[in-house]
């Protein structure tokens, strides 16, 4: 079986440099406070420390005893991944978590069913829009009217 | 604890419980946990994530608990059928009922199977419950003696037997955990006050909530892990479910053992600090596939009703022994009912034993309704198989579209803030990642909830003992705890290195 090390390598170079960011971050906070041995420091600490030396073992193990399973695994994933698709739909999250309050929950999630779809291949689009506003109208109806759990009404024309 | 004010206890939950709106509460928590736990890819823990807004608005918890005790088993009765009719197990301990159920279906024997599976798990929640029943005071009143190394052990032990003896490899397994670990440690310290790793995020102060962790790693991951595979891979084939819908006189004589047999390997598996439910579903199937004779032998692999039926009840009896460390410990050992834990403080509750005699009405009325949502669930469920067929049928694009826009819902509805749907998203993306290269999952949600409860009896036990990390091997329970972490910690690894030096198993 074909075998693929760029993506368990980019993955735990990326691990690894977190983990240092993180170990960064832990030096920010101050070692004493509160009361007793173990400061607020002490497990973030431990916990840091942790992420780097497994980081640097699972980047390790590319090269010695390398993990032939996963490197399969990540040839397989390659053939079969379309990048395309999971970055329209986390790019169709991010503007729906931006728009949700100008724009109100009901007509947003109408908005962004559709996208979603459209991007997954649905040809349906009567069918996409239907179900969009029904799902944000009655959810946000269902929510707001008697689950007592407030939604941002935005744009939303009635109500 | 004598067995008749266990009794008398328990006929007082059910005086709380049937009620006719709690009845109702109960039958919407079994229909709306079914319905989402049918939807392929969504575990038991995912579904109760996404469930817990409605209860925001419940006056008192009782309510809520109950239709809790519904989504619960109905959440898992929907993932047996995802299991069988479309072969897409939504969480490890599913992957063992899929095995011979979705061969069972497409010889057109889906009906037993599902009635196997739903009958098997009552039958496993009945034991379950009459075990928890009676388990869980005299347990309460032990774990009441625990002191702060011993729940620093408890923890240590859980964290390592889900990522040790779960999954393919110790590294990723322990990456997962420690990940959970950091995302656990963000917000303002208990102890000190301070705020740490927020990363100058004002909203994080608050620490990221494990409902978000639990959504964004299944939901969202998940979406974005199927979105990525669908122009490559063809729709999973949806089997109909023809001919017999019920049990026949055969099925019933070859299915009752392996209830039995599973219920009595899930419960222990469950009940124990260790917890989880993925060993016992696979030791189940191993040993209902040793055990089986004639026909059945023929027929393992190609659709062997026993390979359903005990599988079913092991995990099953598993997720109700789970609820034992929860109740009576306040330990959480697995996903689902680490989101359980964020089911109790949206009432201000913490599940352990001070919960038995602060709340002792709220406790057995709990119980109560665990057996009213079990009866529940096999009276609605049986009937109701053709509508849950149906929900599968929901083209994949709408279904996944659908699983975002509740993802979002759920999360808004928690925190009310734009910036923790960034987060939970930025979450969701690293749950594509680990799907892709084979991280576990649950040992990241365990982290989250758990590392905070591992820091302070951490800190507990050293404020007391002024510094001394002695006192962490002073009380005989902890250092069981931690040879028990550290034999499952070397265990595996040391069965294959010999195994490599002996020249056998490790196939590359």
């Amino acid at each position: 079986m074909r075998q693929s090390w760029a993506g368990p390598r980019l993955a735990g170079a990326f691990l690894l440099a977190a983990s240092v960011a993180i170990l960064i971050a832990v030096t920010a906070i101050p070692g004493r406070g509160g009361y007793g041995t173990a400061g607020p420091r002490f497990v973030p600490l431990i916990v840091a420390i942790g992420l780097i030396v497994l980081s640097a073992l699972f980047l390790l193990r590319t090269w010695w005893r390398p993990d032939v399973e996963l490197a399969q695994r990540s040839a397989e994933e390659d053939d079969a991944t379309h990048w395309a698709t999971p970055g329209l739909i986390m790019l169709a999250l991010l503007v729906y978590a931006f728009a949700l309050e100008p724009v109100g929950y009901p007509i947003a999630t109408a908005l962004v069913f559709v996208a979603v779809a459209r991007v997954l291949g649905s040809q349906a689009l009567v069918r996409d829009v239907l179900a969009g506003l029904v799902l944000g109208f009655g959810l946000f109806t269902a929510f707001t009217q008697y689950l007592g759990v407030s939604l941002p009404a935005g744009l939303t024309p009635i109500f | 604890m004598t067995t008749l004010a266990v009794l008398s206890d328990l006929i007082d939950g059910f005086g709380t419980v049937l009620t006719p709106e709690n009845l109702a509460f109960a039958a919407i928590g079994v229909l709306l946990g079914t319905f989402v736990g049918v939807l392929p890819g969504i575990g038991p823990a995912l579904t109760i994530a996404l469930l817990l807004p409605i209860t925001f608005n419940f006056e008192e918890p009782t309510g809520a608990f109950i239709m809790f005790a519904g989504i619960y088993f109905g959440g898992m009765y929907g993932g047996s059928t995802t299991s069988i009719l479309l072969n897409t197990p939504g969480e490890s301990a599913s992957v063992a009922t899929a095995i011979e159920g979705y061969e069972m279906a497409k010889r057109g024997r889906g009906g037993p199977a599902l009635a196997t599976a739903a009958v098997g798990s009552f039958v496993a929640g009945t034991i379950g419950i009459l075990l928890l029943t009676f388990l869980a005071e005299p347990v309460a009143d032990l774990a009441v003696q625990l002191q702060p190394p011993d729940y620093f052990a408890l923890t240590v032990l859980a964290f390592v037997s889900v990522t040790a003896l779960v999954g393919r490899s110790l590294i990723r397994g322990l990456l997962s955990l420690f990940i959970g670990l950091f995302i656990g440690l963000v917000g303002i310290d208990q102890v000190s006050g301070q705020s740490r790793l927020t990363f100058g995020v004002d909203e994080l102060n608050n620490g990221v909530d494990v409902v978000l962790v639990a959504v964004g790693l299944f939901a969202v991951g998940e979406a974005l892990y199927v979105a990525s595979r669908l122009r490559h891979r063809g729709e999973d084939e949806l089997l109909e479910v023809e001919g017999a819908k019920t049990l026949g006189r055969e099925d019933v004589r070859r299915s009752w053992r392996p209830w039995l047999r599973g219920t009595a390997l899930g419960f222990p598996f469950g009940a124990m600090p260790t917890g989880g439910a993925e060993i016992p579903t696979f030791l189940s199937y191993a040993l209902e596939r040793r055990l089986a004779r004639g026909k059945a032998r023929e027929e393992f692999g190609k659709g062997a009703i026993e390979g359903v039926a005990g599988p079913e009840a092991a995990n099953n009896a598993a997720f109700t022994g789970v609820l034992v460390p929860l109740l009576t410990i306040g330990i959480p050992t697995s996903a689902t009912a680490a989101i359980l834990v964020a089911a109790f403080q949206i009432f201000d509750l913490q599940p352990g034993p001070q919960l038995f005699t602060k709340e002792p009405d709220l406790v057995w009325a709990l119980i109560a309704s665990l057996y009213v949502g079990n009866v529940m669930l096999l009276l609605l469920n049986l009937p109701l198989v053709r509508l849950w067929v149906k929900v599968l049928e929901i083209p994949r694009e709408a279904l996944t579209a659908g699983i975002l826009v509740f993802a979002t819902l759920g999360v808004y509805s928690i925190s009310g803030s734009v910036t923790e749907l960034i987060v939970m998203y930025v979450i969701g993306v690293l749950g594509f990642f680990m799907r892709r290269f084979d991280f576990p999952v649950a040992p990241v949600i365990l982290g989250v909830i758990l590392g905070p409860l591992m820091e302070a009896q951490f800190r507990r036990t050293l404020l007391v003992s002024d510094g001394d990390f002695g006192a962490f091997l002073e009380r005989p329970f902890a250092v069981a705890l931690f040879v028990l972490a550290l034999l499952a910690l070397i265990l595996p690894v040391a069965v294959s290195s010999v195994r490599r030096v002996r020249g056998l198993g490790e196939e590359d």
